[in-house]
């Protein structure tokens, strides 16, 4: 069953000096989903991430691209991949349309320019120069030049870091049309509800080791059927940790940041409001929610996504 | 191949978009053709040697001989202050005593003004001059020295170029002279003899034809070409790698050889336009007469921009920033521009630096290049040496780049 898989990634291993930047990485890229790769600064995503690009060679290891067994990325697999690099860059004084035209150059087939650039809502400025664009327009621009070759993969990192909240839900819309069309995408970002909305699949790496991987919801069901309730205090009295940890399962602290994880809601918020009042203590942006993929992360290694 | 064509054509287009570029590349070369080609042109074409000397006939008064050397000098010179072609200004200015004027005063007020340089040179016809040189060419007979000239008082001035110019010019017309005197007296075979005149007066209108702008056309145009290529190419690569464009290229199936390709195709374009514009300034502003058109020029034109990509695709690979890559440009520059013969000439240089002026592709493309466009006879080394050596930089520069030449930094 080769064929539903568009990437296979086999005990992948990278490393500068004595740092192991991707320490043994293996991962199934189904045809169609959506797979997002997760990690912390220095996890390692970045540079697995440039090895699928075809950016860097590995030490050792093994991919199946496109049914192909290779150690490297073949100059024929880049024919069928879209790259939007997270730092690319472009020559500032050609026009959006001329390196629209230019990247399609290098392709054996590619889309016609009119169509990318409608793909990206830039054919109003088909006819600026790069310098001229705005940040949100720099990036869908690369993002039309990552599909100009109307690719099978699609590696997209970081697509919307920089842009607004508009130009992001756009970008959303792009790639769930891609998707749509059965493209197979690979996606970094640091936003964790865009991760949740768009992936299929979602790997989280850290110290170059892949510390979980399956569906967004797998993964927070992962952490069991807890709720989380979470608000600041200011001036809590020195047994406050340990009176609110006897009413429910763990209690996290990060600064005045107070996180309770529950499986009985309606008990342990009793409890606490309880306490609030006999201590006095406000409980400001008191909220109830569930699990996310930070969660997972924090649970699993002690740390943040953002450390 | 696509790739290739639209690479060189986004590399012309940004090229000719960028302000930096422009103006190094294209307008400078211009602006120092311009510069040159106005300092130093006049040199070349001389539309006006003149000269302003005093000549004072001491033998007028006392002679009155029926043939008078003196008379003739006399004659001689007036007929020098004479144009001939009208609009033109004579070769001399000549300054002579008025009837008023006593001589003595006279000369010594002109030999002042030699010093001063205000005069290229004061010839006086002493007392007895004509009796003198009719004895003295009777007596000569066959062997006729330069007794006019003897009989004369030159007086010149060694500090001046253009009075040493003049003086040798007033000998040579004197000589001229005797030689009519003798032929005149029956004594000289004229048609044997008076070829030295002509021939050199043809020399000096042979040479005055030959605009300066012709010899240094194809300098700047190769200076241009040398420029864009040891400093624009690493500039620009190396500033598309900072950039993060390379790293773009680098993610689609484009290879290495296919880039530079691509770029050396759109350097060549870019030289062309180049060449062009200097060529025309050339022509229509400056008068240059050279012809550019035959296939072996055109080709060796070819062969210089390519030799020059290739140098600065060389110190592309090895230069880790863009910072460094001028540095190495810059180093390389000097020695390649200055033991070429662009601006001296390269006979009797120490034996190591004579190795190093037959290794410079520089040599070769520059000799072959005024050969070809005729102001040079001969190369330095025989055919096919000067397209041999440019060849081998070119496969050895462009073969290290393939292999050296990172698509990222520190990568």
């Amino acid at each position: 069953m080769q064929a539903d898989y568009t990437l296979k990634v086999l005990d992948l291993k990278k490393h500068y000096g004595d740092v192991h930047a991707v320490d043994g990485v293996s991962f199934d890229v189904q045809t169609g989903e959506v797979f997002t790769m997760l990690g912390p600064n220095g996890a390692g995503k970045t540079t697995t991430l440039e090895i699928l690009e075809g950016i860097r060679v590995p030490d050792s290891g093994e991919l199946v691209l496109f049914g192909d067994v290779m150690s490297r990325v073949s100059r024929a697999a880049k024919q069928r991949m879209g790259v939007l690099l997270q730092d690319g860059g472009f020559e500032p004084h050609l026009k959006v349309k001329e390196i629209i035209q230019l990247f399609a150059s290098f392709f054996s087939s590619s889309r016609p320019i009119s169509e990318v650039l409608d793909l990206v809502a830039l054919t109003e400025k088909a006819g600026a120069q790069v310098r001229n664009l705005s940040g949100g327009q720099k990036q869908r621009m690369a993002v039309g030049v990552a599909l100009v070759n109307d690719p099978d993969l699609i590696f997209l990192d970081e697509p919307t870091t920089g842009l607004d909240p508009q130009a992001r839900r756009n970008l959303w819309d792009v790639i769930e049309r891609l998707k749509a069309d059965g493209k197979t995408l690979i996606l970094t970002t640091h936003y964790m509800e865009e991760a949740e909305e768009l992936s299929d699949a979602i790997c989280i790496m850290d110290h170059g080791k892949i510390i979980a991987s399956g569906s967004p919801h797998d993964l927070t069901a992962s952490l069991g059927h807890e709720t989380l309730i979470e608000f600041r205090w200011d001036d809590p009295p020195n047994d406050a940790v340990r009176v609110l940890d006897a009413c429910c399962e763990q209690v996290r602290l990060e600064g005045e940041r107070v996180t309770m994880e529950t499986s009985m809601l309606p008990k342990t918020m009793a409890q606490l409001l309880q306490w609030s009042e006999e201590t006095a203590v406000p409980l400001r942006d008191l909220r109830v929610r569930q699990p996310n993929l930070e969660d997972v992360f924090l649970s699993m290694t002690g740390r943040t996504l953002r450390e | 191949m696509k790739g290739i064509f639209a690479l060189a054509r986004a590399h012309v287009i940004a090229g000719i978009r960028e302000k930096d570029t422009l103006f190094w590349f294209l307008v400078f070369p211009l602006f120092l053709l311009t510069i040159l080609t106005l300092i130093f042109g006049r040199l070349g074409q001389d539309p006006e040697i003149h000269f302003t000397i005093a000549l004072i006939d001491r033998e007028a008064a006392s002679s009155d001989a029926a043939f008078s050397p003196s008379a003739i000098v006399r004659e001689l010179f007036s007929s020098l202050t004479l144009s001939e072609t009208p609009g033109e200004r004579p070769l001399f200015s000549l300054r002579t005593p008025a009837s008023t004027d006593a001589l003595d005063a006279f000369q010594e007020k002109e030999i002042e003004q030699l010093r001063r340089g205000n005069r290229a040179a004061v010839l006086v016809i002493p007392p007895g001059f004509d009796r003198n040189v009719l004895q003295s060419l009777q007596a000569g007979g066959q062997s006729p020295q330069p007794s006019v000239e003897a009989g004369l008082q030159l007086y010149m001035s060694q500090t001046s170029v253009a009075s040493e110019t003049a003086a040798a010019i007033i000998e040579q017309i004197l000589a001229g002279l005797d030689r009519n005197l003798l032929a005149q007296m029956g004594l000289y075979d004229e048609a044997a003899s008076i070829d030295v005149v002509t021939e050199w007066t043809q020399q000096e209108q042979a040479d005055s034809e030959v605009p300066y702008v012709n010899y240094v056309l194809p300098s700047i145009v190769l200076m241009g070409f040398f420029t864009t290529g040891l400093f624009g190419v690493p500039g620009t690569i190396l500033y598309n790698r900072e950039g993060k464009v390379l790293r773009q290229y680098w993610v689609t199936p484009l290879s290495v050889r296919q880039y530079l390709l691509g770029f050396g195709v759109g350097h060549v374009i870019f030289c062309a336009i180049q060449f062009a514009l200097v060529l025309l300034l050339g022509r229509l502003a400056f008068g240059a007469t050279l012809q550019f058109s035959s296939w072996h020029t055109v080709l060796l034109l070819i062969l210089a921009s390519a030799t020059f990509l290739a140098f600065g695709f060389l110190i592309t690979s090895f230069a880790r920033s863009a910072n460094g890559g001028m540095a190495i440009a810059n180093i390389l520059n000097m020695p390649m521009m200055f033991l070429s013969g662009m601006f001296f000439p390269i006979v009797g240089l120490p034996i190591f630096l004579m190795i190093l002026v037959y290794a410079n592709p520089v040599t070769y493309v520059l000799e072959a290049l005024r050969q070809s466009v005729g102001i040079q006879a001969g190369t330095l080394m025989p055919w096919p040496w000067p397209v041999l050596v440019p060849l081998l930089w070119i496969l050895v520069c462009s073969a290290v780049a393939v292999r050296r030449l990172r698509w990222d930094v520190g990568s």
